[in-house]
């Protein structure tokens, strides 16, 4: 993307100020993004994101700029501004000068599109949206659907001054469908978006229809739902997406931006029990294919799957850069960022629970009265306090063992620390689920997963 | 104007070549530039830990064929890469079903609004580098339970927006703030509590670390000492903080996109009362001193407030200019676009709820049952389309008017529509929000808790 020269360059001159450490990250984007609504084209976009972004490390202390004038004079005015940005703090010394030799990293690609979303024409894209489309307009009360088509290629070139030398291209695809029932006053609505790093041809084995249904069926399920009831309940978690409860609640706190900075209540729990035995966790960025998977991290280093949480013991944080500088544990590949605007930190890729030995209806039999969380919104967590919530978007009573009736408006609430102690089972039914994580360096593609679980107790917000 | 192909041009210069090259071809064409710059420092155990200088340009452009909307975006300047946009825009065009009411508008003057102060060019580095200090410092040192302060820091940001079109439109604003930002960590007892404060505004020498700091460290320490909160049905008072988080989440439904794609529950209402005749509600853009103002909307109407309840009554709906046409009415100048690589929709700006006639000291007078001060995961847990809500909350709770402990972790559900017919009493004193809303608190007859 740029040449060797006009990059030694640039990393040189950020070096001239006395930094220990100058990584530039280029990137060039090109995304589509399509809307159907009702089935008519609403909205038809995309664009090309194109900067670079600069960032010195003094020990620990983290400078970062970036720009979108992506040109020798741009690059070097960048550079310049960020070596002067210490000001009266920095000592100039002239360490970084000369012999700057890169190393190539072997970035092998863990999957190749076949069907690139480059050369795929706008019209089948829109043709896959008109399949999910039709799967779910008109079935039971649906009268509303909304079909977003998102498509993603990131360019990347990542150099370092320690010689580092790595490119990458990144290709995600996904479709989403959010379909709303109605009768009469009654409304609510269904959503489901799986999404991969693979090219179109991931509608062949997630087939456009299948999600246009999906969300036809939620919408449908949870349109005479009653409400939730409020309290503290065993609930049974479902698999996939459910485990956003891993996520939002264990997830962030184990990523050593909040462990770094004593935010984290595991912050001095490596090797110890933080969660029940029948709990293993792993975040995982070398799943070929899935929506987190990354060949390279944003900071170059090679993909690896990293166990978190062993029979309920830490053995892990998710590290990044800065995070191994200011813990003293070993990068884990977990570097990541939106784009050139964010400096990396340590992020989550494809994290879930692994499998368990019972099954699911093991799990749900177990219980006598409680809830049963069939599919999870969203959520978020207060990472100092591991304080976290979130939305279910299908739910069902449990009574006396057996799935009862439609549950609308539960959330979950809680603390990670405590409710990671709570989860008493485990089936075997390990699926990954589709989201995007927001968090300090920007919204990322990210897998969550579980096989179905069992929370022996947990704070379930309804109406009272 | 000389120079190669790969030259960046300026937004203004990207701007007029744009308009240029398609009044060139007879095709409509709608450009909206942004340029900004911004500086954000953090500080963590008295050094600065991340220092970050920000510059971005880019445009977006919205071409009109036949009735159709194509949108595309580029940050690369260079002409090549503008025409290479411009092609692209016309070429989705040509994908996008024509619409009633597409049309390009050459606005009248908008208003004129000071957004951007004294400017920032008499601040130095180390200015800016203090105030992060600052913060965390006094944080740290406040009280001895805070044990770590790892989020917060300053941010400033100077940017300029234009927006013309084929139709003649040609206008752009300029707008500052610095902001600061602190959330201490606090502990007692093995209870852990975070909560933040904030100051934002468009002149730096009104920054006040030291007070946003000490505010920071009080809150958390409030929270100290939490029970659980019972499960049931509870009068609230919810502060206007916490109620302008809620309003905001909710401000689609009085978006006239959101009512014609069926996706609003006020959709057919208009001019029902559906709230209490104590709620007034406005949105205004142009507010000197408003996170969100601004002399004109996406397209380039001009701004104006807009009184969408008056005594609970349902007044009007936000509109843009499409969205106005086929109501058979005129934009409100509500056309809101998330930078130059989002889409034109219609959004709110500065919501404000109308202060009421109960001193602010009174407003809990009496009640027992909650006093709401937070809520999160809006983002999942709270249902524009229905107004159902049920989120994880922060408060404490009050018996016969008096706070008597914190609550841990608990929910809060309902329906805002309910909610806003519940307002019993609002109180004289409005509180900002770091969304952008300036709201006074309330006393509602009911709120569903979900605790213990």
């Amino acid at each position: 993307m740029l040449d060797e020269t006009m990059v030694r360059e640039v990393l040189e001159l950020a070096r001239a100020g006395g930094a220990d450490f100058a990584e530039l990250f280029v990137e060039d984007t090109v995304n589509t993004t399509l809307r159907l609504h009702q089935g008519e084209v609403k909205d038809a976009g995309g664009g090309n994101l194109f900067g670079a972004g600069l960032r010195l490390l003094y020990g620990t202390r983290v400078v970062y700029a970036y720009t979108n004038d992506v040109t020798v004079s741009g690059l070097r005015d960048l550079a310049g501004a960020v070596a002067s940005a210490r000001g009266a703090q920095g000592e100039v010394e002239r360490s970084g000068a000369g012999g700057l030799d890169f190393r190539r990293v072997d970035v092998t690609p863990l999957y190749v599109a076949r069907e690139h979303p480059l050369t795929a024409a706008r019209r089948d894209k829109l043709a896959l949206m008109r399949r999910a489309h039709g799967a779910a307009a008109g079935v039971g009360d649906v009268r509303t659907v909304d079909v977003s088509y998102l498509d993603r290629v990131q360019r990347v070139l990542i150099a370092n001054s320690e010689g580092l030398w790595a490119e990458d291209e990144r290709v995600q695809t996904r479709l989403m469908v959010s379909a709303i029932a109605q009768d009469g006053t009654l409304r609510e609505s269904g959503h489901y978006g799986p999404g991969a790093s693979r090219g179109l041809e991931f509608y062949d084995d997630v087939t456009p229809e299948s999600v246009g249904a999906e969300a036809a069926r939620i919408a449908n399920v949870m349109l005479r739902a009653g409400y939730a009831p409020a309290g503290r309940l065993p609930v049974v978690i479902g698999n996939a997406f459910g485990g956003v409860i891993f996520h939002e609640a264990c997830g962030h706190i184990l990523e050593t931006t909040a462990v770094e900075k004593n935010a984290s209540v595991f912050a001095d729990k490596m090797g110890r029990r933080i969660a029940h035995e029948c709990v293993s966790a792993v975040d995982d960025g070398t799943i070929p294919g899935s929506w987190g998977m990354v060949n390279v991290d944003d900071e170059g280093m090679p993909a690896q799957r990293t166990t978190l949480i062993e029979h309920g013991v830490l053995r892990s944080f998710m590290v990044d850069r800065v995070g191994a500088l200011n813990t003293g544990y070993a990068r884990t590949g977990s570097g990541r960022r939106q784009n050139y605007t964010f400096a990396p930190a340590s992020r989550m890729r494809s994290t879930f629970i692994d499998n368990g030995t019972q099954t699911p209806d093991d799990l749900i039999r177990s219980v006598q009265h409680g809830i049963y969380a069939r599919k999870m919104g969203g959520g978020s967590v207060t990472p100092g306090t591991g304080d976290y919530n979130f939305a279910v978007n299908e739910a069902y009573m449990i009574r006396g063992g057996e799935i009862a009736e439609p549950l609308r408006g539960a959330s979950l609430v809680g603390n990670g620390a405590q409710d990671l102690l709570n989860i008493v089972g485990v089936a075997g039914d390990l699926r990954l689920g589709q989201g995007m994580c927001g968090s300090v360096s920007g919204s990322l593609p990210t897998d969550v997963g579980q096989p179905h679980i069992l929370v022996s107790e947990i704070t379930v917000g309804g109406r009272a | 104007m000389t120079g190669t192909s790969t030259e960046q041009l300026t937004i203004g210069q990207a701007r007029e070549y744009l308009l240029g090259a398609a009044r060139t071809r007879g095709v409509a064409l709608e450009v909206y530039a942004t340029r900004g710059t911004s500086t954000s420092v953090r500080a963590f155990q008295g050094e600065v830990s991340e220092f970050k200088l920000h510059g971005r340009q880019g445009v977006g452009l919205r071409a009109l064929v036949r009735g159709a909307w194509g949108y595309s975006f580029t940050e690369n300047l260079a002409r090549p890469a503008l025409d290479r946009a411009l092609q692209s825009a016309l070429e989705n065009a040509e994908l996008v079903a024509p619409e009633a009411g597409s049309a390009l508008v050459a606005w009248g003057e908008p208003p004129s609004l000071d957004l951007h102060g004294e400017g920032l060019s008499g601040v130095t580095v180390e200015q800016k580098v203090q105030v992060a200090i600052a913060l965390e410092r006094t944080a740290r040192e406040a009280d001895p339970r805070v044990t770590s302060v790892p989020y917060g820091g300053y941010g400033d940001s100077d940017s300029e927006t234009l927006v013309g079109n084929t139709q003649g439109l040609s206008r752009g604003f300029k707008a500052l703030y610095a902001h600061h930002f602190v959330a201490p960590l606090v502990s007692e007892n093995g209870q852990n509590k975070m909560r933040g404060d904030w100051q934002f505004t468009r002149e730096f020498t009104e920054l006040d670390p030291t007070q946003t700091a000490l505010n920071a460290v009080r809150k958390s320490v409030a929270l100290l000492g939490a029970h659980p909160a019972p499960s049931g049905t509870f009068p609230a008072v919810i502060s206007g903080e916490c109620l302008g988080e809620l309003l905001s989440l909710f401000a689609g439904m009085f978006s006239a996109k959101m009512v014609e794609e069926g996706k609003s529950p006020l959709a057919g209402r208009l001019g029902d009362t559906i709230g209490s005749a104590l709620i007034t509600l406005v949105d205004d853009p142009t507010l000197p001193r408003g996170l969100n103002s601004r002399a004109f909307d996406a397209e380039g109407c001009p701004s104006a407030p807009l009184t969408l309840l008056s005594a609970g009554r349902l007044t009007a709906f936000m509109h843009n200019a499409q969205t106005a046409a086929r109501a058979g009415t005129q934009s409100t100048g509500h056309a809101s676009r998330p930078g130059y690589q989002g889409l034109v929709g219609v959004g709110p700006s500065n919501l404000l709820l109308e202060p009421g006639r109960t001193p602010a000291a009174e407003i809990r007078a009496g009640v027992t049952g909650v006093l709401l001060t937070g809520v999160s995961g809006g983002h999942a847990g709270a249902h524009p389309y229905t107004g159902e809500f049920s989120l994880e909350a922060e408060g404490f709770w009050l018996d016969s008017g008096d706070v008597t402990h914190p609550l841990e972790v608990f929910t809060v559900a309902g329906n805002i529509l309910d909610l806003l017919r519940d307002v019993e009493a609002v109180s004289d004193t409005p509180e900002w929000s770091q969304y952008g809303t300036g709201m006074p608190a309330v006393r509602v007859r009911a709120l569903s808790v979900g605790g213990s």
